[in-house]
């Protein structure tokens, strides 16, 4: 199946949905809403896109863009031979979008990663927890108003002295 | 008796002190804390071609409580200093521990949110190699470092151990 057809019937399919629809060098590139993004892509997966090949986000802070974040998915059709890469824009307010975990369970722990490095959160995610830093950070360290040094972070531990035997952290 | 006459050939006097850090410095036991580049260096030393047994180091123990010399090998995250702090309050007295590269160091290149910028801020540092990662000899002449520090130990240093 070509894939301006698909595009075609994409637009059809969620008119008020779809930001624009743009290609390079034969990779078409969907921006998108952040509230539809499971429909979007469920019907992409009912198309041939079968694999979920990376997810991930961007800050639009100082890029510009439709909204402050994008939730980011590259899809790859394993039949077609063909690849798609979606964005799903949420606002700087409360960002949320739909998780599609349920769609790809490789997602479970990109999602994750988003929302550790953005707080990007994913409704119906089955575990929504940090995946890399530890459970009582505070803040997204991948945000572009993030400190890069981070805020004191590397320096809030207790001092093991020598000589310390029998006393306990 | 011809024993007596033959004591001064046979006996050699020493103190305690001596024989004591004589026998630690020759037979250190190190407790690899590998976390990056620096750990592969540090199992090059472990090698033939470096060969840390010369030392009598050969003995590495993955368990702290074996172990009486912490080699930090590597950067060392914020969600990894409490476990690095876990594993030297458990290594038994006497200890000793080496900062192995200038991430352990002084984070290195890594001026991050989540890296130590050094691990003597947290836990005490006997001897620090530097490199980016210190060849193998650098851990070695770290080592020998660590050997000259337990040969000045004296009584008082073992009784303020406890």
């Amino acid at each position: 199946m070509a894939i301006s057809d698909l595009t075609t019937r994409l637009q059809e399919k969620f008119q008020e949905s779809i930001l624009d629809v743009s290609e390079y060098n034969g990779e078409v590139s969907i921006n998108v809403k952040g509230l539809v993004i499971l429909e979007i892509l469920s019907f992409l997966k009912s198309d041939g896109f079968n694999f979920l090949v990376d997810l991930t986000a961007v800050d639009n802070l100082t890029l510009g863009g439709y909204d402050r974040f994008a939730v980011v998915y590259h899809l790859l059709s394993h039949e077609n031979v063909e690849r798609i890469v979606v964005k799903a824009y949420v606002p700087e307010e409360k960002p949320s979008l739909p998780s599609v975990e349920s769609l790809w369970k490789s997602a479970n722990w990109q999602e994750r990663e988003v929302y550790d490095l953005y707080g990007i959160e994913f409704e119906g995610h089955p575990n929504l927890i940090r995946i890399m830093n530890p459970d009582e950070f505070e803040g997204h360290p991948l945000r572009k108003d993030f400190p890069r040094q981070g805020r004191e972070q590397r320096k809030d531990f207790p001092v093991v002295e020598r000589m310390t035997r029998g006393k306990r952290l | 008796m011809g024993l007596i006459h033959d004591t001064k050939s046979n006996v050699l006097t020493t103190t305690v002190e001596a024989a004591v850090n004589w026998g630690r410095k020759n037979s250190l036991w190190p407790m690899p804390f590998g976390t990056a580049c620096c750990g592969i260096e540090l199992m090059a030393a472990l090698a033939s071609r470096s060969d840390i047994a010369r030392f009598g180091a050969e003995a590495i123990r993955f368990s702290p409580r074996q172990s009486d010399l912490l080699v930090v090998a590597g950067r060392i995250t914020i969600k990894m200093m409490p476990v690095l702090q876990r594993i030297y309050e458990q290594m038994p007295e006497p200890k000793w521990v080496i900062s192995m590269g200038a991430c352990a160091s002084s984070g290195g290149v890594f001026d991050t949110y989540s890296v130590i910028q050094g691990i003597d801020q947290f836990i005490p540092v006997d001897v620090y190699v530097p490199g980016c990662p210190p060849r193998p000899e650098g851990l070695l002449d770290g080592l020998m470092k660590i050997q000259k520090l337990i040969e000045k130990e004296t009584f008082s240093d073992y009784s303020k151990r406890k």
